[in-house]
């Protein structure tokens, strides 16, 4: 946690690989990230991470399912089923043909966790889930994720909400790009 | 109920899913196309106006030239012997070695010539004679006899002017002959004009000299051969005869087509150019756009080739679908105009026409993947902290 500009999102960014820190370096399982190509990174955040954004970040004209399955669809296996399966468990079995603009706030950010676990990462990125979600929603979302670490998947979320502490095993203020806690 | 929701979709939507799955690239960019119609189907357009243009003129251009040639194509193969300033006229010894240059090569026809005032039933004109035994190799119409005997044949225009008929009989400085054929001189060309001309048995010309001889050859390449072969054996010592072939004229006609076509296709090209700069723009503008997005992908775990491919399919798409309008539109264009004109349709329906709509089809699409490189370069390989914030 920590107010806007203390650097909560950089440190998001640099690790989901897509960010390089100015010093100092980022380690992946003890190899340097500073050392892989962007072909090795990508990889990486298409096999490992899942993303969360603030503004949920769909493609528009991709209908829900599509949404979900959005980082496989270069791959040559079909995780159709599992996108419709993943939106059967947030609660969106009823709109997996309805394109964002015709999904309410907290409707799109349940796509977009079920988007960031299509791959089965290792951990879940999170910029702000419940930035743009009124309370209800926003609680709601979180018991989505709250669901998703009690699977096993490690989550990191960064925000200024402090109903997001709420759900959380464990908060690090960050003030002025510095840990503290 | 689920169940059967979940059915309905996968039968409604196998198909396209199918295809998605198969071209995940290219069903990106159909989709992302269709978002702006207008602005795609804008720089489409510009597709469509410069591969029509250049189907248009290249395929006008080849089916002038076809039918050109076609016309012109007997003049290359005549060579034409006459005598040179200051002799007469061509005697038994020269028209021996004319027959021993074109030996193998082509018909020696010896022409007398001369003129005169005819007469026939409507009228009174005065007409180039020729005399030769051989009319049909010269004039080379079906209904020309192969040797005259008492009789003559007309040209068209000539026998239009005096009313005169196959059957009919003309006179000519005090003898009659009858009309035995009138030699239509449409399609042939060749420096006889037979048109107005009357074709006469050679005993009828007072001289046994010959006035000019023509050689039709078998090929242009004959008729160069037996030109150079006709000037070794009499013009070597002295210029004796003056010898005329149009296989010279007729390659700088060819050369000259060849020029104009190039040039009329240069300037549709530049039309297709200035087609590739729009879609540049478009594209420029549609990633500008969709930087977020494209952001995400990147994030997500889209490689940047991937990226790169989706917005090159996508700029080429343009060049495609707009490709295949230009080609069509083009191609029924030129038929239309060679129906509604004297240009044969056999002339536009030739194999380098094929090829110049395959060419300017390939070349609008490869214009439209130019148009897209920059564009999509710049954006798959943005880095996605930077295009996320976009």
């Amino acid at each position: 946690m920590g107010p806007s500009g203390s650097g909560k999102s950089t440190m998001l960014n640099m690790l989901g690989l897509l960010d390089d820190p100015t010093t100092g370096s980022v380690e992946l399982l003890g190899e340097r990230v500073a050392a892989l190509s962007a072909r090795e990174r990508t990889d990486v955040r298409r096999k490992r991470v899942g993303f969360v954004f603030q503004d949920f970040h769909l493609i528009p004209t991709l209908s829900a399912v599509e949404n979900v399955r959005l980082p496989t669809r270069f791959l040559d296996a079909d995780y159709t089923d599992r996108a419709v399966d993943l939106l059967g468990r947030v609660g969106l079995a009823d709109r997996l043909r309805h394109t964002p603009d015709e999904l309410s706030g907290g409707q799109k950010q349940r796509v977009a966790i079920a988007r960031s676990l299509i791959n089965e990462p290792d951990v879940l990125l999170a910029d702000e889930p419940t930035g743009n979600l009124d309370r209800d929603t926003g609680e709601a979302v979180l018991g989505e994720i709250q669901t998703i670490a009690d699977a096993g998947v490690g989550v990191v979320a960064v925000t200024h909400d402090s109903l997001v502490g709420e759900y959380a095993d464990r908060t690090v203020e960050l003030v002025d790009g510095v840990l503290d806690g | 109920m689920a169940d059967e929701r979940a059915s309905d979709q996968s039968v409604e939507s196998s198909l396209a899913t199918r295809l998605a799955r198969r071209f995940p690239a290219g069903s990106l960019a159909v989709r992302n196309l269709s978002r702006q119609r207008l602005r795609a189907g804008l720089a489409m357009l510009g597709i469509v106006i410069g591969v029509f243009a250049v189907i248009t003129l290249g395929m006008l251009g080849t089916a002038l030239q076809t039918a050109a040639l076609a016309e012109l194509g007997g003049l290359g193969n005549q060579v034409i012997i006459s005598p040179d300033d200051g002799e007469e006229n061509l005697g038994p010894r020269e028209v021996q070695a004319i027959r021993q240059a074109a030996a193998g090569g082509g018909t020696v026809i010896p022409l007398n010539s001369g003129g005169a005032s005819v007469s026939g039933p409507n009228g009174q004109s005065f007409a180039q004679l020729y005399g030769t035994t051989q009319p049909a190799a010269l004039f080379g119409v079906d209904n020309v006899p192969d040797t005259l005997r008492q009789g003559v044949a007309v040209g068209d225009e000539l026998a239009a002017g005096l009313g005169a008929r196959v059957g009919s009989a003309v006179e000519i400085e005090g003898n009659r002959y009858r009309v035995l054929a009138i030699i239509d001189s449409e399609g042939t060309f060749s420096p006889i004009r037979p048109g107005s001309a009357v074709v006469l048995p050679p005993d009828e010309f007072v001289a046994d000299d010959y006035a000019q001889v023509v050689v039709q050859a078998d090929s242009a390449d004959d008729a160069r051969a037996i030109a150079d072969g006709v000037r070794e054996r009499l013009n070597t010592r002295q210029e004796r005869v003056s010898v005329l072939s149009l296989t010279s004229v007729l390659s700088r006609i060819t050369e000259f087509f060849a020029l104009l076509n190039g040039f009329l296709l240069a300037v549709a090209g530049i039309s297709l150019v200035v087609a590739g700069v729009s879609i540049f723009n478009v594209m420029l503008m549609t990633v500008s756009e969709r930087r977020g997005e494209i952001g995400v992908l990147r994030a997500v775990g889209v490689h940047r080739d991937e990226v790169l491919r989706t917005l090159l399919v996508e700029s080429t798409l343009l060049g495609v679908v707009g490709g295949a309008l230009g080609a069509i539109l083009g191609t029924a264009v030129v038929v239309g105009v060679a129906l509604g004109t004297r240009l044969p349709l056999s002339a536009v329906l030739v194999p380098t026409n094929g090829l110049v709509v395959l060419g300017a089809f390939g070349f609008g699409m490869l214009i439209a993947l130019g148009g897209g490189l920059y564009p999509a370069y710049r954006a798959a390989w943005e880095p996605p902290v930077e295009s996320l914030r976009g």
